[in-house]
Order: structure tokens, then sequence, then C-alpha cells
């Protein structure tokens, strides 16, 4: 009986005759550490992702001003001051956003930036921006606020054309005397039935706002007048509403969900006239070529 | 020794792939002082909102496209009215769509899906 034989003959299990495994664990894990350390490595130092979807708090710091400035531009034309927070705050400032702006003024302020015109008008509105917001910066005591180089607009009044000399001549009293003017009945008039016209029905296709009848009440500039009445009618029944009241879309901003097939007519009850063709909520093919209801777009401007 | 080799080899490559996807993928590289030029879209078209209303509150027109050389677009007008018309067929801000089609239109720019955002500007007389 030999060494590794049991008493029953049986060959006794021995690490020399287990069967050879065909992966070596060791090498396997010193090879996965050295294939990670060599893929990070590359990845990393070597061939870096092509950058794409940079964030505005990734900006390099003369880019990161200009879009500062942007933001106070923004600000001094649309007056949304949560808006400009919001802007500001993707720039993951270090200190308090609106200070940031004062900071950056301060800087913008001593370069060559302020001596444009429009670099100017730009840091004014940095200046305005955080001066509201109860901040200080520099730039406060190196650039005027008021905009001094604004030419200003003289306008030449007509010179008085002066009276003729009173003549000594008497002019004699005419003999007939006029006739009592029959006092004038000035009839109230109506109100003018459409102060808004319709500008212009757009149509459009889109699964994400499919059927819908979209309404932009408007001034002479384009801005959007909310609380503006807005009636549909269609054949069983009507519905007004107001503009306004999904202030994302815009102050004179109203829309109206219609059902598939049916006819409508839009108007502003009082002051415009209904559309002259019936909107129909009709099937239409969107571009990606997925089914949905044809929707409009409607604009009233003051006639 | 022949087993350590190509176990070795194995672990490399699954290795290799880990650490590329790694490094491409779950942790990129995060780069910081990048220029303007290589902002999302989403953020460049709100600079070019912001930019647009600045024109319209100051109607400096060169400081505008002073403005938005810093994003590297070859031909701003052209890259303004794609903005725009990109704007009107989302169904954007209605507001944000009338400063750009300002900005498009005093770029020479205006296309008739354009006009009904039009801003009326009241003439004297």
């Amino acid at each position: 009986m030999g060494d590794y034989e049991t008493e029953t003959g049986v060959p006794r299990r021995s690490k020399y005759r287990r069967p050879r495994r065909e992966i070596s664990w060791v090498g396997l894990l010193i090879g996965v550490a050295l294939g990670i350390g060599a893929g990070l490595f590359y990845a990393w130092a070597v061939d870096t992702r092509v950058e794409y979807d940079t964030e505005p708090w990734q900006l390099k710091p003369s880019d990161r001003a200009q879009y500062i400035a942007a933001v106070a531009l923004g600000f001094s034309y649309d007056s949304d001051l949560s808006r400009a927070i919001q802007r500001l705050v993707e720039l993951r400032p270090q200190v308090d956003p609106i200070q940031e702006v004062a900071d950056v003024a301060c800087d913008l302020a001593t370069t060559g930036y302020a001596s444009t015109s429009s670099g100017l008008r730009a840091i004014r509105s940095m200046m305005q921006f955080y001066r509201l917001q109860g901040r200080s910066g520099c730039a406060d005591s190196l650039i005027p606020f008021e905009d001094q180089a604004t030419p200003q607009v003289v306008i030449d009044l007509p010179t008085p054309t002066p009276l003729p000399p009173a003549s000594k001549t008497p002019t004699p009293e005419s003999a007939v005397r006029p006739s009592p003017t029959p006092p004038r009945v000035i009839a109230p008039t109506v109100q003018p039935q459409s102060d808004y016209i319709i500008a212009a029905i757009n149509t459009f296709c889109a699964t994400g706002s499919s059927g819908v009848i979209e309404v932009f009440v408007q001034d002479f500039n384009g801005q959007g007048v909310p609380g503006q009445a807005v009636r549909v009618r269609w054949d069983e029944g009507s519905d007004t509403f107001f503009t306004g009241l999904k202030p994302e879309r815009g102050p004179g901003y109203a829309d109206f969900q219609m059902e598939a097939g049916k006819g409508y007519s839009v108007e502003m009850p009082g002051r415009s006239d209904p559309t002259s063709q019936p909107l129909v909520a009709a099937p239409c093919v969107t571009e990606g070529g997925d089914s949905a209801i044809s929707s409009y777009r409607v604009f009233f401007r003051p006639a | 020794m022949l087993r350590f080799l190509v176990s070795l080899i194995i672990g490399l490559v699954v290795g290799l792939g880990i650490g590329l996807y790694l490094g491409w993928v779950r942790f990129p590289v995060e780069f910081v002082n990048s220029p303007a030029s290589s902002l999302s879209q989403r953020y460049k078209d709100d600079f070019i909102v912001m930019v647009a209303s600045g024109y319209l509150k100051d109607g400096d027109l060169g400081g505008a496209v002073e403005r938005l050389r810093l994003l590297g677009v070859a031909n701003i007008p052209a890259f303004v009215q794609e903005v725009t018309e990109r704007y009107i067929s989302n169904s954007q801000n209605a507001d944000d769509i009338s400063v750009l089609v300002a900005l498009s239109e005093s770029l020479g720019r205006l296309t008739p899906i354009m006009q009904p955002y039009r801003r009326i500007t009241e003439t004297g007389g």
C-alpha cells in the first residue's frame, strides 16, 4: 500500500493529486489591479474624455465674468430677480452670489473692459443689480452710476409767431347778430368692440402639447398682458379663462385643451372679434412620426 | 508559470475595461477653466437670451454681437436665428422668444416663423 492510498485502496486526496485549476487567482487579481490602474491613468491623463455639457461654474474666470455681466444685463431688462439669482447660483459662487456680482464689476471696472461703451453699460447693469440688493463694490467709486455719455435729445420747438400789432382802426360791429348756436348733442358712442385684433394664428403639431390652443395677448411692444379674458366657443358651450395664470409661459399666456374632432373659435370677449375660421382639433403627425392632435397659437394685439 | 501569465493577461484586460469605464463614464475628469464655447447648449441658449435682453435694454447691437463672440460661433446671425427658431418650435417662454426675435431681426435674420413674435414699434405721427 502506497503512502497516498487508504486501507481500502482508494487514493487519498492530496494537494498534489487535486486537479489543477485553469486560472491562477493570484495572477488574475494582480492583472485586474494593474488593469484598473492603467485604465484610470489612460482615461484621466492620456486620453481624457472630450468635454461636453460644460456648466457655467466650470468657466474660466474671464468668461465667468462675462457670463455674470450677461446675467445683470438680462435683469436690467426683465427685472426678474429670482431668475437672475438662479442663473448666478448655477455659477456655484463661493460667496454670496450678489456680492460676487459686485466683486466682478469691481474687477471689470479696473480693466480695459470699461473702456468701451458696451462694457460700461454692462458694468452699470451690474451696479444697478447689486445696489438694488443692498450690496456695494469698488465699481461704485470707479464708475459714475449715471450714464453721462448718453446723448441728450434736444427738440427745437417752433418759435412762436408774434401776433400782428393791433390795428388802430376799430372793427365795425356787425349788424347781423349771430344766431345762437344750438347746443351740440353728443350722442354717447358705443365703446369700440375691437380694441384687439387677432394678429396671427399658427398651427403646430407636437406630442407634448397635443390639441392645445395657446393664446398670447400682447401689447404694442409685444409684451404679454396678464389678466385678459379669453373665450373659447364650440358647438355645445364656451369657456372663459385669463392670461397670466401660467407665468412660466409668460404673463400674456393662456391655453385651452381641445377635444379631438371639434371646432373652436377664440376671442377676447368684448374686445376682439372671434376667429373667422374654426380651429379644428384634427389629427396630425409630428416631425418624429408620432400621432397627435393639431394645436394652435393665437396672438392678440392692440388694433 | 504559463497559467499565471494567462491569468495575469486576462486580469489586465478586465481591469483595463473597468478602469476605462470608471475614468470615462463614472468619474470623468471635471474640467474647470473652460471657455464659454464649450458650454452646453442649454446654457448657450440662456446666454443668448440674456444678451438679447440687454440689447433690447440698451439698443447696442455691436455690443450684443461682441458679447456673443464669447461663444466662439463663426456666424453669429445664423446662430441667433437657429436658436430663435428652435425656441419657437419648442414653445419656449414667449417673452424669451420675443427678445430673441428682436435680436435676430436686428441682425437681418427675420424669418416667417418669427413674424408673430415681432415687436410692434409705434411710429410717431
